[in-house]
């Protein structure tokens, strides 16, 4: 299939409208995860509190990044992790190709993780000669397709049974059903052979806690133990914004994530994962490397604004509230985060230039800042990148010139009059910007101004 | 100057660069507050259990382990059983029908085990086998996930694995339709021993 552009958001959103399949996948999955939420977050009398403090932590920590990431990086090589540092994808992938390649890997297990989607670890590994295994099973019903995800936590939420039972009959030979159970129970026994068979085990990390160097990576299916259990070599990749200061905060974000992402009050497993084993004899992978990745993350620390950007947990609660993503769905962004928070954070990833559409991509109704776990501001910032492209070359003169007159309008109460009076006649003979009035009504200037009706009404 | 230097500095650069936040105060705000902890509505026991069964497992509150395990592994059919003492190897455990580990706590308000590893080797006991079976001494159950984390970091000390497990493996990838049993076990049996304590 062909991966969508970001710079055709426009042109994508219009296919996805009318594909009528994927509508009803979306409208299902982003109502059920709503209500869900809701009533995940109802089930403690301290939601706000928690919310409010889990930014806290989370200003606390962009603020000193430095010093924690430090200190994370100390704790966790004192108990035996090695701790790697990627400026980008490209170092990222060169990392760990080298680390599978000097142990001999030919096959690796992954569990989902957004980060290595974002550097595309897998294309990196495959073309280093190496066997690559996604085994999340929306992670993995996506790589049988070769798609990409469309949701944080969901990844194959696009998917009817009957395109994912079609998908399975074709590439593992099931006989044809569509029974969830066998589907998964399918995946499953696939899946086993080849975690018997890994020789490396590559996961992503949710928290990495500063105080003790511990990483922190939650699910539901049993994946990710398996694929941090069973191989003699673990790798998991860390943004740099995953650190938080003391182990004690996990009570914060174990509450807040599992129920924004899928209303559940804790999700199957939680793995805290400390550095290696003691004893040779002790269970679990023999080395664990840490891979911190920056990718252009320290770039959005500049400015209080752009930095809360940085405090995403990545939980999905403002895909599934966003009118525009409930609509189009993942794949029309055209971008590794889709949503709210991918129409925030890609273009400060990789550059307004590419992906000047996606601040657009909203109503900017709120729903996205009112279900946030962490409080992010996502309208203000998408007006921020907004006023970033209409500055810069994306940006049309016309607009621009037609704003300043706004402006200039709407601060004089003469040249207001005037404007309005204008307005009133123009409105009769040219019809108003089509971009505009094309999805929607525009109301017509009433006859007569507020001034006016008071002036006939009371003679001032 | 290599990698860790660059990203570092670069961190540096652009907080120094960063005009005061008018929204947030950047004074650390390291006052995590006491969790206000309401008195359990109902034995810890009962509630631990109730919450075990809200998320598919089963869970005997019993005297007599022995006997539940017994009778359990029974009404299974079970013939190959891993025990965390002396588990399998890595290799061999996914022949296993069961696997039988201890808990080192559990938390009654999520109906969640917790598993340190420096105490059992059970990474694998409790996870690659179809059915697994827990016990928990009933006076090692907490109320909440703050008491439990606390637990887990005694002496700013933490065990190279722990897991927290809370009902049998899951899945909702298609559809959101819950399909129980994905890559862990798709049985999780929970006895609470209100016994003499059985660990060490």
């Amino acid at each position: 299939m062909n991966h969508l552009s970001s710079e055709t958001f426009g042109e994508n959103a219009k296919a996805a409208l009318a594909d009528t399949q994927l509508r009803g996948a979306l409208r299902h999955a982003t109502s059920l995860f709503g209500k869900r939420r809701l009533e995940a977050a109802r089930s403690l009398s301290n939601w706000e509190d928690l919310r409010t403090e889990a930014r806290a932590i989370k200003d606390e920590v962009l603020l000193h990044l430095d010093r924690y990431l430090e200190t994370f990086t100390a704790n966790a090589e004192k108990r035996g992790a090695v701790v790697h540092w990627a400026r980008d994808a490209a170092e990222a992938n060169e990392i760990i190709c080298g680390l599978a390649r000097q142990r001999n890997a030919r096959t690796i297990v992954k569990s989902k993780s957004m980060t290595t989607e974002e550097t595309h670890l897998n294309d990196a590994l495959e073309a280093a000669g190496m066997q690559v295994v996604e085994t999340d099973l929306g992670e993995y019903i996506i790589q049988l397709a070769h798609e990409t995800p469309s949701h944080i936590i969901a990844p194959a939420i696009h998917k009817t049974k009957g395109q994912i039972a079609e998908l399975f009959t074709a590439t593992l030979g099931m006989a044809p059903t569509e029974d969830v159970a066998q589907l998964t129970s399918t995946a499953r026994a696939t899946l086993r052979d080849r975690f018997a068979a890994a020789d490396a085990g590559i996961s992503g990390v949710n928290f990495g806690v500063a105080e003790t160097g511990t990483i922190v990576i939650v699910e539901n299916e049993g994946n990710i133990r398996l694929t941090t259990s069973l191989p003699r070599i673990h790798i998991a990749v860390m943004g740099i914004e995953k650190v938080i200061p003391r182990f004690a905060d996990l009570d914060v974000f174990l509450k807040l994530l599992p129920r924004s992402g899928t209303g559940q009050r804790l999700t199957t497993y939680q793995s805290f994962i400390t550095g290696t084993k003691r004893n040779a004899s002790d269970e679990g992978p023999e080395e664990l490397h840490i891979v911190i990745l920056d990718n252009g993350r320290s770039r959005m620390l500049a400015h209080p604004l752009t930095r809360q950007s940085l405090a995403c947990i990545r939980c999905g609660a403002c895909l599934n509230a966003c009118p525009v993503y409930q609509q189009v769905g993942g794949h029309a962004y055209g971008s590794v985060y889709p949503g709210p928070i991918g129409a925030v954070i890609t273009p400060q990833l990789i550059g307004i230039e590419k992906t000047a559409q996606l601040p657009y991509a909203s109503s900017l109704c709120g729903a996205c800042r009112e279900v946030c776990p962490v409080k992010i501001d996502i309208p203000r910032l998408l007006l921020h990148l907004r006023a970033e492209v209409a500055a810069g070359p994306k940006g049309n003169a016309m607009e621009r010139m037609v704003f300043k007159i706004w402006a200039r309008v709407m601060m004089s109460p003469s040249l207001y009059k005037l404007g309005s009076r204008a307005g009133r006649m123009m409105q009769r003979v040219m019809p108003l910007s089509r971009a505009w009035t094309s999805g929607r009504d525009l109301r017509p200037i009433e006859r007569q101004s507020f001034r006016d009706l008071w002036k006939t009404k009371y003679g001032q | 100057m290599d990698s860790r230097e660059t990203i570092l500095s670069s961190i540096r650069k652009h907080l120094a660069a960063s005009p005061p936040d008018l929204y947030y105060t950047d004074q650390p705000k390291s006052v995590f507050p006491e969790s206000v902890v309401a008195p359990a509505p109902t034995s810890l026991v009962d509630l631990f259990k109730e919450n075990v069964e809200a998320v598919n497992g089963h869970c005997i509150v019993t005297r007599d382990v022995s006997q539940a395990v017994t009778r359990i592994i029974t009404d299974l059919g079970a013939r190959k059983i891993a025990v965390s003492d002396t588990p399998p190897s890595a290799e061999e455990i996914f022949e296993y029908d069961v696997g039988i580990t201890g808990a080192q706590a559990a938390i009654a308000e999520t109906g969640t085990l917790v598993l340190d590893s420096a105490r059992e080797k059970h990474r694998l006991a409790s996870l690659v086998p179809p059915v697994h079976i827990a016990i928990v001494d009933a006076s090692s159950i907490f109320q909440t996930l703050a008491e439990a984390l606390a637990f887990i970091h005694q002496n700013g000390d933490i065990s190279p694995a722990v897991t927290f497990i809370t009902g049998p493996s899951r899945t909702a990838d298609i559809e959101l339709t819950l399909a129980i049993g994905v890559h862990g076990p798709q049985e999780l049996y929970v006895i609470v021993n209100q016994g003499p304590s059985l660990s060490h």
